[in-house]
């Protein structure tokens, strides 16, 4: 245990504050002995919270009827609104329960740990049928600029089967956002998990997504960062029964300073479970890109597959895509691999369509989505491809020079 | 006299950042109507001619000018020399995976149509045109729904560029090495789509090694291509002399 007495900076002093405000004394001590994760941190060696979060809202955000944010709306689906880590009004769909319970849990991480120590209420959803309705969940951060941390936790039961769509929205404010989503898989269980942050262009976002899978399971999920200025998404996965496959995709498509990390951890616990991750990289002017990719396998998860590639695109000078897979295996009959490239448009490809006729511009344009596609084409809910080719167009619309 | 689709005069090209010239004093003036062969041994820089003609980035022409349609054409940007009527039929087109193949003519065509100032083509007119085009070159209708030129054989991706060609109906067409790859079936089939697009207001310049494909595409005139310009010209003759006589014979290097 590091005894060291770190000083603290202006943003750590006010988190510090924050939590004892909030009766967190024990949090509020584990955190000032460590302070936000720096470089010397190999899980943060990429995103220097200390450097990155120098100034945070001094308060939490308080309840309130959320009119001030924007809201996602997709037609046709069932609707759960959490507006400042309080569960929005009534819901009322068969197989789907929502109930509230006081959050206790802790963790080493200074993120997951203040993310866990700031969460009011933990919003429960049990799934215990066949949805055919995708299930929205939106997570809304409101008024002033604030700190809010809201948890959400699913448990699927055995052989139930649902859609989830998570998204992040919020007022025009300096946010920072700390989203916990826990979710278990039962026996058989599948669930389609899809997150998309639409918070405003000034909050920061952090988001811990953690799910366990039983035998037989099948999950696919997805995340996205596109808006904020900096974010962190930090997806764990646990495979706790034989027959279980997942499928981990995200994007990070950033422009000017934006700074967004996708840190993933898969471990294959036991015998016959598989798994796939594709993650992409797109960046603009001077944005920073991470991904970092770690597999694991247990000495006992013999027959493990699990295949991974991390894709970069960067199309400007200052641009970085920084990515890190790691495969740890500890069993000796199983197939794992990664692969990672990273480059600029193809110059021949480019060429290509411009001696068609198509401008410059809209020939990047078609390559980019070219290389989205392949990423998009697996989400089977076609309002969120919709939403997501939208995001991509606007995003391109933006990049003023071609 | 009319004014001729091209004109090419003293053209000296090097690639950029390097000091190596390549084009070393083209000239060549293509009449409207008028096919010319282009025929050359590897590294002679016919390639290059072809994309430089077309506008591709990394070449510096360090002389001369060359002229489409009386327009200085070295101040285009690629698209905009499609947009104005000129095509290139690539020696190796290139594959893209995530972009149809109906998608990219569509916006091709839209592009082109747009830069002209003309309305954007009607989906039902834009369908019957390429189900036409493309049954004239035994086109299945399944590769156009792959992504662009990916999984096609080596004559599926020449047959691709000449529906492109047909479709983009450009008053200037560079086939560049347009018989590489192809077998007798698909070099008569492609020829033929060629020949079909033979007419008094469009010129062709047909850049290969073999006389086999002015055969089938047979040229008004012939110029043999040494060391980055036009040595010899002549008729459809010059073709089968340089044929059985070799290139050696024509510029003196060994073969």
């Amino acid at each position: 245990m590091n005894q060291q007495i770190i000083k603290l900076s202006g943003a750590e002093e006010q988190l510090k504050a924050l939590l004892l405000a909030q009766g967190k004394d024990e949090a509020a001590t584990q955190f000032a002995a460590n302070g936000l994760p720096t470089r010397r941190i190999e899980a943060y060696h990429y995103t220097d919270l200390k450097t990155l979060l120098r100034d945070v809202p001094s308060a939490l955000a308080q309840a309130n009827d959320g009119n001030k944010a924007a809201r996602s709306e997709f037609a046709g689906t069932a609707r759960v609104e959490i507006v400042n880590g309080e569960l929005a009004g009534d819901f009322d769909l068969e197989g789907v329960s929502v109930a509230t319970s006081a959050n206790a849990a802790s963790g080493d991480d200074s993120v997951v740990l203040i993310s866990e120590a700031l969460v009011g209420d933990t919003v429960e959803i049990k799934v215990s049928g066949e949805l055919d309705q995708v299930l929205h969940i939106d997570r809304i951060i409101d008024g002033d600029a604030a700190i809010n941390a809201d948890k959400v936790t699913v448990e699927v039961a055995d052989g139930c089967k649902v859609t989830l769509l998570e998204t992040f929205n919020g007022s025009d404010a300096a946010h920072l956002g700390l989203a916990t989503t826990e979710i278990s898989l039962g026996e058989g269980a599948q669930v389609v998990h899809l997150q998309l942050d639409g918070n405003s262009n000034e909050t920061r976002h952090f988001a811990n997504n953690r799910y366990s899978l039983a035998a037989d399971s099948l999950l696919r999920t997805f995340v996205q960062h596109t808006e904020t200025p900096l974010s962190r998404t930090v997806v764990t996965a646990d495979f706790n029964g034989g027959g279980a496959h997942a499928d981990f995709a995200g994007l990070n498509l950033l422009a000017g300073k934006q700074h967004a990390d996708i840190t993933l951890n898969v471990n294959h616990l036991v015998p016959n479970t598989t798994s796939t991750e594709m993650f992409k990289n797109v960046v603009h002017d001077g944005a920073k890109a991470v991904f970092q990719g770690k597999i694991v396998v247990a000495k006992d998860a013999q027959k493990t597959d699990a295949q991974m590639m991390s894709q970069g695109l960067i199309l400007s000078e200052r641009g970085e895509v920084l990515v890190k897979p790691e495969l740890e295996i500890f069993a000796d009959d199983v197939i794992c691999a990664h692969g990672a490239t990273c480059g600029e448009l193809d110059e021949n490809s480019l060429f290509y369509l411009m001696s068609r006729g198509i401008p410059r511009k809209e020939a990047k344009a078609m390559l980019i989505r070219a290389f989205l596609a392949e990423m998009f084409e697996p989400i089977e809910v076609e309002a969120v491809v919709k939403q997501l080719e939208a995001r991509v167009d606007s995003w391109l619309d933006d990049r003023e020079e071609a | 006299m009319t004014t001729p689709i091209l004109e090419i005069k003293d053209l000296h090209v090097k690639v950029e950042e390097e000091d190596k010239e390549i084009l070393k004093g083209v000239n060549l003036t293509l009449p409207a109507g008028e096919v010319h062969a282009i025929m050359g041994r590897n590294g002679s820089g016919k390639s290059t001619l072809s994309y430089v003609l077309a506008g591709k980035d990394g070449y510096e022409v360090t002389q001369g000018e060359i002229l489409f349609n009386g327009k200085d054409l070295l101040e285009m940007e690629a698209d905009e020399r499609a947009a104005a009527g000129l095509f290139l039929a690539f020696q190796y087109p290139i594959e893209i995976p995530g972009v149809a193949t109906m998608t990219f003519l569509k916006a091709a065509l839209n592009a082109q149509r747009k830069s002209r100032g003309e309305e954007e083509l009607k989906i039902p007119e834009f369908m019957k045109m390429v189900k036409e085009a493309s049954a004239k070159l035994e086109i299945k209708q399944d590769m156009l729904k792959r992504p662009l030129n990916v999984g096609f054989s080596g004559g599926e991706k020449k047959r691709a560029e000449i529906l492109q060609m047909a479709l983009m109906q450009p008053s200037l067409c560079v086939l560049d090495e347009t018989d590489s790859g192809l077998d007798i079936d698909a070099l008569k089939i492609v020829s033929e789509g060629v020949n079909h697009l033979r007419a008094a207001n469009r010129s062709m310049l047909v850049i290969t090694h073999y006389q086999r494909l002015l055969n089938y595409i047979v040229p008004d005139r012939v110029h043999v291509f040494s060391d980055g310009r036009i040595v010899e010209s002549g008729d459809r003759e010059l073709a089968l002399e340089l044929e059985s006589k070799g290139y050696s014979s024509f510029d003196g290097h060994a073969a």
